[in-house]
């Protein structure tokens, strides 16, 4: 790919030359997009991510006009898909689909070669909140009760979280940390699981997404919201938030999917790419796809997402690696 | 919670007739019959070469396929047993005493004729057993805590170990190789990686799709490679294959028991289609008036243990789906296709994915009816297959299965783990060690491990856990009792073996003796990869 590209450099530095002089970086970004662009994705494929990134490839390939291929490379909870996209050329057309906190807390616990440094938010596709759930059989009737029994016992409160390195578990551990509330996580694969021993009474409570595979149990009546992990209340669950509860710090739960490039993207292709994000979110076929539950009323952009790896980086950093 | 029965076998015929999986159904028993009949690839091998091409189809489709595969080997396996004395598929070891000597005696088609009906019979009842037992078994699972999939995991380590052994030694030595091979990666509990040796590719340990295609897979065609023997072309006609109406009568209670008898030892963890056609064997022979027929034509002999492996082959299902816990090597294989569908099997299935539980339970039905259709007329063309080159086969195979496994996760790692482990498996077969403990211990590992660490973080420490609790309590007694049972057989199996005289057991007509017929075949039990002809 890499002679027409710069044969369309050429072409495009020749028109411009009459006037000033431009560089190259500006002139590649200028003609963004001038390849086709891939969109890998750090899960294997059917998953949420995939599907997500489907559902925004086929936008962005509309608002770039050019075809956004999804590749899945799935594996080392997102390492793999982030250390090809990084290692490729910084100019828009190798992206990825990116999760955090489990983004940045997998370079803050594990030596994957990357941090923070080396991505370029672009911005936000949809946030999933997560709760504090038990079984309908449940005693505890909230939050409180809960954490009351644990001061009690240390040992009686036993937490499931869908993964050993993803938010909750951390969030969790923060719970212990900030409030003295002496919680044990037992992190199992995935939300099913979690359900599964939450519903077969192995575990008292579970700290997991509020995603569209626990929703059904929740809304049959077999699970209980004890709380909701985000700031504002959701208007698709019946339960507080913890800042509510007492515990304003608490707000650190939320899974956020995002959009990412390598560091030293050109600042046009970052805004060009923002600009697409941006639209994804008004339109509604993708809303539908993505889940209305789950797409941010308010776009968050590149400035946004960076400044959320920015504070999770801040938020875990002492949790992890203990 | 969980939908009617009535409701769910509905359901699951309007899965099972929609025409895409009637297609997937008719594909896998075809591929099934054809690779029973081939030697050198069994369902093992054939379902880990094709897994990754189930990965884009719907979860429910890629399981009717795999399944089709399985059971489709049980009835293929019987052809070559009975007509060339070559089992085609491991399962069907015990086919060639009674069966071949029925074809010496011009009976083959018989032979053939009621081992199709057995496993049509063995089949359709299973399935049966899995519509009724499944979904109570699933709600009683829904209470399986971390401490009882410790406890079941680890008797189904000890049971292939056990069961599925030559020599228990090696076999234990393969399986605690398998759960090494499982510590690599992320430890499921901190997170920090293992093994890894600094590379991301290992991050989350070895692919188990990659492993497993290595070792049977890969391992299975390079042993192939090395046999230059060709099998002779069967030409003579088969006639008569609708048994009589007096063989019918001879067998009927065979196939009955065999029904019951697969069907219990399907759902053992380790089980499967070979141990049960060698029970149902000695079952028969032992219930006999005249047990000196047996080895010479007896049509019991043939009927059992036909019906045996295929109810086992359905019935092994039943822990995959209720529990999530693969009982065979060959169900391992479909639990990774599932995983990598994004589904996970466990007791929630039922309920969460009802159309993949009872679509393919009613594949089942109707890929058993193909079987039946497909084997009695069609006998004399399968037999042709044989004429296929075996240099071709490999190639082909080759191919496939590293196309296969690069898809996987695209990456290019993976076909390097599939060669290593092929060059492995490979020599693990010239030198006796069987790679199914090693392939199972390795998934069950990972279960296991974790399991063990969120008991130990349930209980705050404490291994009182896992015997306080009933049912991991119970599950453990169980493994104690085998464990003594097996130390008990072993010692009445070598005073019987004493006893055997050894010119007997070379002679041309092996009738093996009771303990011996167990070691002997038990070589390639599990592996589900026959040997090459002439090996017996």
């Amino acid at each position: 790919m890499r002679p027409p590209r710069a044969l369309a450099a050429l072409l495009v530095t020749t028109a411009a030359l009459a006037g000033c002089a431009e560089d190259s970086a500006s002139v590649a970004a200028a003609d963004y997009p001038s390849e086709d662009v891939r969109l890998l994705v750090p899960y294997t494929a059917g998953g949420p991510t995939d599907i997500a990134a489907r559902a925004v490839g086929a936008h962005l390939e509309g608002e770039l006009g050019r075809p956004v291929v999804v590749e899945n490379l799935p594996g080392a909870s997102g390492a793999t898909a982030y250390v090809e996209m990084i290692s490729a050329e910084p100019d828009g057309h190798t992206l990825s689909m990116t999760a955090l906190p489990t983004a940045v807390l997998n370079y803050l616990s594990n030596d994957v070669g990357y941090t923070r440094e080396d991505l370029a938010p672009v911005g936000v596709v949809t946030q999933v909140p997560s709760g504090i759930v038990v079984p309908a059989d449940s005693p505890y009737q909230d939050v409180e009760s809960l954490f009351e029994a644990a001061r009690q016992d240390p040992q009686a409160i036993t937490v499931g979280t869908p993964g050993a390195t993803n938010t909750h578990a951390a969030e969790t551990r923060r719970i212990t940390q900030l409030y003295d509330i002496p919680l044990t996580v037992v992190p199992f694969e995935g939300n099913s699981e979690v359900q599964t021993a939450l519903l077969g009474g192995n575990v008292a409570a579970g700290f997991a997404n509020l995603s569209q595979d626990l929703l059904p149990a929740i809304e049959a009546g077999g699970l209980r919201v004890l709380a909701v992990g985000t700031e504002e209340r959701l208007d698709y669950v019946d339960a507080p938030t913890l800042v509510e509860a007492g515990y304003p710090e608490l707000v650190q739960s939320t899974t956020t999917f995002g959009v990412i490039a390598p560091a030293g993207t050109p600042e046009e292709v970052v805004a060009t790419l923002e600009d697409a994000l941006r639209s994804a979110g008004e339109d509604e076929a993708v809303v539908e796809a993505l889940d209305p539950r789950y797409v941010p009323e308010e776009f968050l952009g590149s400035a946004d997402l960076a400044d959320l790896f920015a504070e999770t980086e801040e938020t875990f950093r002492g949790v992890v690696g203990d | 919670m969980t939908v009617g029965i009535s409701d769910g076998i509905a359901q699951g015929f309007a899965v099972a007739l929609d025409p895409t999986n009637l297609l997937y159904v008719f594909a896998g028993v075809l591929i099934g019959t054809v690779i029973g009949v081939l030697p050198g690839l069994g369902p093992t091998a054939t379902i880990a070469l094709l897994l990754p091409l189930t990965y884009t189809i719907e979860p429910a489709t890629a399981v009717i396929l795999l399944a089709g595969i399985y059971y489709g080997s049980m009835y293929g396996g019987t052809i070559t047993s009975v007509l060339l004395r070559l089992p085609g598929e491991a399962a069907s070891v015990v086919t060639t005493f009674d069966g071949y000597q029925m074809a010496k005696q011009g009976r083959a088609g018989p032979a053939l004729g009621i081992a199709a009906i057995g496993s049509f019979v063995g089949g359709i009842l299973s399935v049966l057993g899995l519509m009724l037992l499944a979904p109570p078994l699933a709600d009683l699972a829904v209470s399986f805590g971390p401490p009882e999939y410790v406890a079941l995991t680890a008797l189904g380590i000890l049971l292939v170990t056990y069961l599925g052994s030559g020599t228990p030694l090696k076999s234990l030595s393969m399986a605690a190789l398998g759960l090494l091979l499982a510590t690599m990666g992320q430890d499921p509990i901190t997170g920090t990686t293992r093994f890894t040796f600094g590379s991301i590719a290992l991050f989350d340990g070895l692919d188990f799709v990659a492993v497993a295609m290595g070792l049977f897979g890969v391992g299975e065609i390079l042993h192939s490679l090395e046999r230059t023997d060709k099998v002779q072309a069967v030409t003579r006609r088969i006639t008569h294959i609708w048994p009589s109406r007096q063989d019918i009568r001879d067998s009927s209670g065979a196939i009955a028991r065999g029904s019951v008898l697969g069907f219990v030892i399907g759902v053992l963890p380790g089980g499967g289609g070979v141990i049960s056609s060698l029970a149902s064997y000695a079952l028969e022979k032992r219930r006999a008036k005249d047990p000196s027929r047996f080895g010479r034509g007896a049509i019991e002999g043939v009927a059992g243990p036909e019906t045996a492996n295929n109810a086992s082959s359905t019935s092994a299902f039943i822990p995959l789906l209720t529990l999530g816990i693969p009982a065979n090597v060959v169900l391992a294989l479909i639990f990774g296709a599932l995983l990598v569908q994004g589904v996970t099997p466990g007791p929630q299935l039922i309920s969460e994915e009802p159309e993949i539980f009872w679509g393919v339970i009613a594949s089942m039905v109707v890929g058993n009816v193909m079987l039946l259709v497909l084997n009695i007329p069609l006998v004399g063309v399968f037999v042709q297959l044989l004429r296929v080159r075996a240099g071709i086969l490999a190639a082909f195979a080759l191919l496939v299965t590293m196309a296969g496994v690069f898809s996987i996760s695209n990456d290019s790692f993976d076909m390097w783990v599939v060669l290593v482990f092929g060059v492995i498996g490979w020599l693990m077969k010239k030198t006796g060690f069987e790679p199914g403990p090693l392939v199972l211990a390795f998934v069950l590992g990972e279960i296991m491990e974790t399991a063990f660490r969120q008991s130990m973080l349930l209980s705050g420490g404490s291994l009182d856990i896992f015997v306080t609790r009933p049912l991991s309590g119970g599950l453990l007694a169980v493994m104690a009792a085998v464990v003594v049972i097996s130390v008990v057989l072993a010692r009445r199996r070598r005073a019987a073996f004493r006893q055997v005289d050894p010119d007997e057991e070379a002679g041309p007509d092996p009738e093996p003796a009771p303990g011996h017929e167990a070691r002997r075949t038990a070589a390639d039990v599990d592996t589900d990869v026959p040997s090459a002809p002439g090996d017996r």
